[in-house]
Parts: structure tokens; sequence; C-alpha cells
């Protein structure tokens, strides 16, 4: 039974358990998972504008530096050219040279496209070659658009240098064209900070690197060491407007976002390593995890102690109920929940209080068993009541009977003959005690009494015990006729008297009886010790309680041992044999 | 010193009789440092410490640039030619022989071109004036492919300059006198394009050579024994490191001079023309401390310091009678009045 029921509990716990977790730690999830998505959803939004608004911000900033040289510039083409204005060009030159360091020469070109001055930090200045640059690109671009940039070259296969020419508003100006060293950008780009550690980069229209917070990758203008920064580019491209991921030279993930700078083509890109960008979102996912972890311990042990509550006390009940059931009746269940499970715990306790009372009862019942007659005990058994086994005064039936010269029958034969002999003897009294409900007390050797009325009343109890002596002659002599060969003088004879007599169980804890005390308990078993062998003897009571509905033939007054007055007999059948003395 | 002490007693302690007796016999001071497992930086200097102090301290700043501090979180070990350049070649030697990290040739082609010959190992970082390709020092300015990287100046380069400069001073002259040092790789270069400068500026040149300081007061007597307008020094460490006795001299002599060196007319020669060397050797620090990182020389592109700075000393103009034009003026980083 236990085996059987492990299985089925534990599997009822893991119910409880799996749908109270569940309960709580479903609603969880999904605010947990759900805010989430949208905090990444969000994050990546908000770095998106952060990021394209840096972009700017560093195209911004590039175009600046360009367009700071384009403005200086623009001094030197104020002036018209005549045959004076030589020196006052030439200084204006020089005052270029020095104001802006990335300016490496300025070459001043007239109105006819000759050159009139070329100023240099590092080569032999030239005044008045006039020689013709009317043609170059860089004269013909300036004067188209005002001003003109040109392709960047590395010079020594390292520096990066380009060509910035200015066209005056008027053409008697001439053109302004300047040989511009792009490392200088260098201060530019490395002032450039996005979030701690992200900076920013540029990249020519043909993807060469120009400037960079790390000069030496541009100084090494590697063409393979750059497509990392190529693939960059062509990944936010792909998605334009978007921050996208990335790897950069160092191999780590970034996200990045690029502005163009229109005037010369290129591509400003501002970079920011993944980890950093998402640092506060994986900050709050981490939380958000913990928080979840937090809260699925919180259920977990919540739903333990809340499935534990609903299994412990069933499990108390169930063993409680296995103890019961194994007739431990006074085991009571301890529960104090204040809910249904106590109730239900009350409920057993009653049900096993009940059943100890019972099980008293029918053990009472089992021993009534042994000296009522069967009839009688199944009365009892059946009204489940025992009281009539209670000590109280009835009107009572007294039967004795008893063998005549079974002693000396009993020395002559032998002891398995003896036993057989009060075997037989004995199952036709019980026979006929049975048969008139009569309750069978003892016997004892070769006699037997039997009360009539008590413990379970009969209607005319003297008459049935007439009826009964009447059976028992019968059938008893029936059997003597066969053993009166061992013994000729074997006889059975019947005293019947009827009186009030206290009834009950008598005895100790150890051996208890059911027996009757009074007179008439002494005057049956007179009369049965007078009674000649096939003769019922009777005494005055019960012969009045029967009247007519027996024959009885009235003999002379007896004298019996404690009665002061001789006691009127009758016996029972048509004629009548006074009985010895 | 208490902290260095103490190493030095626990790494004798360590080292038992043997070793101390070994240390002792070793340049203690080095031993010690390298048992505190710092990185070393061997320095070759061409002059005496005192000569190189101002280079000195732009370079340790670059150090501190890269996150480095002497003494703290690198040793460096100085090996000094004072003066002697053909000590140079012997010195380097010494210091290829050392478990160095890197080896640190400042102050000119000359010690780069000494340590690039006694090691093809140890990574050397130079600093010059004058073209390294050209000199054969790297393969190319992006990628140096050997052991060797740096920074270079644009001295060289334009020693022409300081003849346009000297001839605008003085314009009539129509004959100058050109200093070089003979001992120096790039003084071919140099003057082949002085002389070309000569020819566009239509002026004559009269070459003038010196090694040695005990050569420097035939200089400024010949300039004015040859009626030159002014003295041109082409760019060289040897000049530059002597540019107190330089411009002692040109005031002596009341000779219009201009050399490489802002430290020329700062000591009251008349100008200077020439690559900012605190810019130079700050830069060389910074690369000797990218080396310490980790990074390989030969991946690191040679450095060029675009900065070329004009100093006119006016007072020394007024002391030789010489008005400075304005477009001189005009170009001048700095004017000492």
């Amino acid at each position: 039974m236990k085996r059987g029921a492990g299985p089925r509990r534990t599997s009822l716990f893991r119910k409880y358990f799996a749908t109270l977790f569940a309960a709580v730690v479903a609603p969880l999830l999904i605010a947990g998972g759900s805010e989430a998505w949208l905090g990444y959803r969000d994050e990546r939004a908000r770095l998106n504008d952060i990021l394209n608004a840096e972009a700017r911000l560093a195209a911004v900033k590039i175009d600046d530096f360009l367009d700071g040289i384009r403005e200086q510039l623009g001094w030197t083409v104020q002036l018209p050219w005549s045959e004076e204005s030589g020196e006052r060009h030439r200084l204006d030159a020089l005052g270029l040279l020095r104001q802006v360091p990335a300016v490496e020469s300025l070459t001043l070109v007239d109105a006819q496209g000759r050159e009139r001055l070329f100023v240099s930090r590092i080569g032999l200045n030239r005044i008045d070659s006039r020689a013709d640059l009317s043609l170059r690109p860089a004269v013909q671009g300036a004067r188209a658009n005002g001003a003109w940039f040109g392709p960047v070259r590395f010079q020594g296969g390292s520096e990066p240098f380009m060509m910035i020419a200015v066209a005056g508003n008027r053409s008697s100006v001439g053109v302004a064209i300047a040989e511009v060293n792009l490392k200088l950008i260098w201060e530019v780009i490395s002032g450039i900070k996005v979030g701690r550690t992200g900076d920013a980069f540029v990249l020519d229209g043909p993807g060469r690197l120009i400037a960079h917070p790390d000069i030496n990758l541009v100084l090494r203008a590697d063409e393979a060491g750059q497509r990392p920064f190529q693939a960059l580019r062509g990944a936010i491209l792909d998605r334009p407007g978007e921050a996208a991921t990335g790897r950069d030279v160092a191999g780590e993930t970034v996200l990045a976002a690029m502005a163009p700078i229109p005037s010369v083509d290129w591509s400003v890109i501002v970079k920011q390593p993944l980890a950093e960008a998402f640092g506060p979102l994986y900050g709050a996912l981490l939380r958000t995890a913990a928080l979840l972890v937090a809260g699925a311990l919180l259920a977990a042990g919540l739903a333990w102690w809340l499935a534990q509550r609903m299994i412990g006390p069933i499990r108390l009940l169930e063993d409680g109920a296995t103890r019961i059931g194994a007739g431990q009746f006074d085991h009571r269940i301890e529960l104090k929940t204040g809910d249904e499970f106590e109730r239900l715990a009350s409920r057993f306790n009653e049900m096993a209080a009940e059943l100890r009372v019972s099980q008293e009862r029918s053990q009472r019942i089992d021993r009534l068993k042994r000296f009522l007659a069967p009839q009688v005990a199944e009365l009892v058994d059946r009204t489940g009541d025992d009281s009539v086994l209670d000590g109280r005064r009835v009107e009572l039936v007294v039967v004795f009977c008893d063998l005549r010269g079974f002693t000396a029958f009993s020395v002559r034969a032998d002891t398995d003959t003896v036993i057989m002999v009060l075997r037989r003897y004995y199952e036709v009294l019980e026979r006929a005690v049975n048969a008139y409900e009569g309750t069978l007390i003892r016997f004892s050797g070769d006699g037997a009494m039997v009360l009539l009325n008590a413990p379970v009343s009969v209607p005319d109890p003297a008459l049935r015990a007439v009826a009964m002596a009447g059976d028992m002659q019968r059938d008893v002599q029936e059997l003597l006729a066969g053993w009166r060969a061992l013994e000729g003088r074997l006889g059975f004879g019947v005293g019947i008297a009827m009186g009030p007599a206290t009834v009950g169980g008598i005895g100790s804890e150890g051996r208890l009886d059911y027996t009757a005390v009074g007179n008439v308990v002494n005057l049956a078993s007179r009369l049965c010790d007078n009674a000649q062998d096939n003769q019922i003897l009777v005494d005055l009571v019960a012969a009045q309680a029967i009247g007519a509905a027996s024959p009885l033939v009235p003999l002379e007054a007896l004298d019996i041992k404690g009665l002061d007055q001789p006691v009127p007999v009758f016996a029972v059948g048509t004629h009548g044999t006074q009985p010895a003395k | 010193m208490r902290f260095l002490r103490g190493t030095f007693a626990d790494t004798t302690h360590r080292l038992g009789r043997r070793g101390f007796i070994a240390l002792a016999g070793c340049a203690s001071w080095t031993a010690s440092v390298r048992a505190q497992g710092l990185p070393v930086i061997g320095y070759l200097g061409s002059e005496s410490p005192e000569r190189y102090a101002s280079r000195l301290a732009a370079f340790r700043e670059g150090l501190a640039d890269a996150g480095y501090t002497e003494g703290r979180t690198v040793a460096i070990d100085y090996r000094w030619a004072d003066g002697q350049y053909n000590r140079l070649p012997a010195l380097a030697k010494e210091l290829a022989g050392l478990p160095l990290t890197v080896i640190v040739a400042p102050g000119g082609a000359e010690v780069a071109l000494a340590a690039k010959s006694a090691t093809a190992k140890t990574p050397i970082v130079f600093e010059m004036g004058g073209d390294p390709v050209a000199l054969g020092v790297v393969e190319s300015l992006s990628r140096p492919g050997g052991n060797l990287t740096g920074v270079s100046s644009l001295s060289v380069e334009v020693s022409r300059k300081r003849l346009e400069f000297m001839r605008e001073v003085r314009p009539t002259a129509s004959r100058f006198a050109v200093a070089l040092n003979p001992r120096s790789p790039t003084s071919d270069t140099q003057l082949k394009n002085l002389q070309a400068a000569a020819l566009s500026l239509g002026v004559e040149l009269v070459v003038l050579k010196a090694s040695a300081e005990v050569e420097f007061d035939a200089m400024f007597t010949a300039t004015r024994d040859e009626g030159a307008g002014g003295l041109v020094f082409s760019s060289d460490p040897y000049f530059a490191y002597r540019s107190q006795q330089l411009a002692a001299l040109a005031v002596r002599h009341k000779v219009a001079a201009i050399t490489q060196s802002r430290d020329f007319p700062l000591a009251g020669g008349l100008m200077s023309y020439g690559g900012d060397f605190s810019q130079s050797h700050r830069q060389a620090g910074r690369q000797a401390g990218r080396i310490l990182k980790g990074e390989k020389a030969s991946e690191l592109p040679v450095q060029r310091v675009t900065k070329v700075e004009l100093f006119i000393n006016l007072k020394a103009a007024a002391d030789l009678g010489i008005t400075v034009p304005l477009s001189l003026l005009t170009s001048a980083d700095q004017v000492i009045e």
C-alpha cells in the first residue's frame, strides 16, 4: 500500500509545485522578456540617433578644417594682380603659410592662369615664373566652382596630401592653389570621441584612409590593412541612415555610423565598440535577468511552501488513515491548519474514535458469543447492544439437567469413549438450547445449566423451557438407549424453576462469565437432582406460568435443602412418578 | 633610492655570494633594474647628457604620452659618445649585446646608421633629418621593413631655404659661405641642394668644411675673408649641438649666420630655420613607447615632423646692421627682440 501511494504522492506534489511555480514565473518571464526586447529596440534606436549625430558632428568638424583652409586661401585672392602688387601678394602668401600649418606650399595664379608666386616651407620660393597653369585642373576647377578640392595623394607613399584651389570673386584676382598636408587632420580626428572609447576616421572616395586617431594606420597607406574600414563603410551604405555593426582593424565588433562630406566626397565614420555602446543595455538586461532569477527562486520557494502546505496535511491525513486502517484507533491526526484539512482531520479522528468504540463492542460481543446461544449472540451482534449483559433482575426460567450413573460409566469406560459420549451429549443439548433460544450458561461434567428470558427476553419462557427439556429428554434417551449396553444405570433428568434472579456478566477482567444468582437457580438445581431418569420436574411458579399449555402432573412436595417448607413439584407429562428423595 | 637598494639587497640575497660577485662585476645598476623586470631602452647619444638635456626631456614626454615613466615602468640604459662620432659604432655594438627591448638612436643619421649596423634584431627608433629611405636606413616610409623605424624631420631638406633667407637678409651680396660637416652622411646631398639653390638664386657659394670644434673659428674668419654676405650652416647635429659656441663665434666675428637649431638665435645668433627638435624627439619617445607595447618596428611607419620653424634674433640683426625685411618677419615663428 505504501509502495502504491509513494509515486502518486510525489506526482501530486510535482503537479502543485509546477502549477504554482508556473503561475508566478510565466508572467514574470513574459514581462521580463518583453521589457528586454523593447529595451533593446529603444536602445538600438537611441544609439542609432546618437551615432548618426556624432557622425554628422565629426563631418562638420572635418569640413570646418577644410573650410578654414579654403577661407584662409580666400584672403590671398582679394587683390588684383598689377606690377606693384607683387610684394603685397608675397606677404599675404607668407602670412598664410605662417597661419595655416597644414599648407605646405602655396601657388598664386593671375587672371591669365600664369604662376605669379610660389612660396614653400621646404622648396625655394619662386616669384613671377609666369608658367602657364591655366589648363591645370586646379585652376579650371576653382574658376568654375569657386573652390576645388583635388584627389588625395600619398607623398612618399605615406603622407596624405591634397590640393585645394580657391578662386577670387573676380577673375582679375586669380587663383590660389595650396598643397595641404592632411596629416594635420589628425588633431581634429583625434579630438573626436564617441562615448568612452569610440572614435572616428575618414575615408576618401576610393576608400583610402585619410585620417585616423592612430596616425600610423594612415601613414602605412596599406590597401590590405584598410579593408576593414572599407567593409565597415560598405555595411553602413547597405542600410543608409542606420548604424551598422562590423569589425574594426583590431577585430573588435563595433557599431558605426557615417556622414558624408560632399565637397570632397569623403566619408566620416564614427564607431563605438559594441560592448560599450550596449553597455547600459547589457547592464539593464543583466538586472532584468537577475530579477527574473530572483523572482523565479522566490516563486520556487513560494510554490514549494504552498505545495508543502497542500501536501503536508494530505500526507498527515494519509498516514493517519493508514494507521487507523491498520487498527491504531487511538491514533489522532494533529492538524491545525484552520481550513478544510483540519475539518477533514477531525472527521478522521471522529471516525477513529467511533471505530474504536465499535471495535471494543465487537470484542465484547465476541466474548459474549462463547456463552450465548448463536441466535442470541447474533441478535446482540445485530443490534450492537450488549447492555443485555449488564447486571439486572429479571423473571427467569432456569433449567438444570444431568446424566444419572455417568460417574460409574466414566470409571468403567475408556477415556476416548467418555469424551465421545460427552461430545454427542453436549451436541444434543446445544441443539435443543439453540432451538429454543435458551442461554447455555455452562456444561459441567454431565450437567448443564440453561437460562431462558435472559439475557434476551423470550415470550413464554416457562413453556419454552418445558418444550426444550422435552426435546432434550427425547434425544438424550435415544443416545442412552445405545449406551446402556455399556452401563445399565445411565439416565437423564431435568429440573425447571422460574422466578426472579439477578443476571449479568460476573467476573474479573481476565475472566467474565454470564450467570444468574438467586433462589430460583438453587431450586432448579435441586429439582434436577431429584428428577428421575426420563423425568422433567417443574416448580410451582413455572407450572403456573405454563398453565394448561402443557400437561403437568402434580407430585408430592419436596423438601429442598435451604428451604423451610416443602416445595410443590410438578412433572411434565401425563403420568407422574414420584421422584426419589 | 631606498627602494632600489632594497631590491639590490634582495637580489644579492637570492643570488648568493657567487652571484653577488658576478653582479658587482657588471654594471650593477642596470642589473638591479633588470631584476625588477622592467623593459629596458638602450639610448645611444652622440653627445653628452648635458647637450642632450632638452632633447631628453622631449623624449621622456613622448614616453609619458605612451604611458611610460623612466625608473618606474621603463629603465633606460644610456651610452654617450661625447661628441666623438667615431665611438658610436662601438657604443651601438655594446647596446646590441644587451637584452634590450628597443634601442633609441636619436640625433642624426650617423647615430641611426651606427645602430643599424650594430644589430638587425633589436628594434631601433631613430630621430634624424634627411630622407631615411635615401640614406638606406629604411626600405620605405610607410613600411620600414627591418628593425628600424623612427622620426624624420625636414631639417636636411630645408638647408636651401636657409640660403634663401640669408639672401633676403643680405639682398645685395652675391657670395655666401656654406658650412658643411664632411663626416655627415647627408653632406653631399645638402651640398648639391645648396648649389642648385645658389644657381637659381644667382649667387656664388663658398664651401667651408668643419668636423671638429677647433675648425669652427676658421669658418667664421673665412666667411669674412671671402667677403661672403653670410654663413649658411648645413643641417648637421654636430653643428646643432654646438649652437651656443657657434653663436658666440658669430657675435665675435660679426658674421650673419643661419643654422638649423633655434638654440643658435636664442644664444645670440641671427637666424635659424629647421625642424622642431622637441617635436621630433617627443615623437621618437612615442614610437619607442609603441615598440615597448609590442608593436613591430617594421610595421610602424616613419613619422615625418613637418613643422619647420623660423627664429630671428632682431638684436643680433641690429648689431650686424641688418634690417630684417617684412617678409621674413611675417614668416618668422618667433622673433627675439
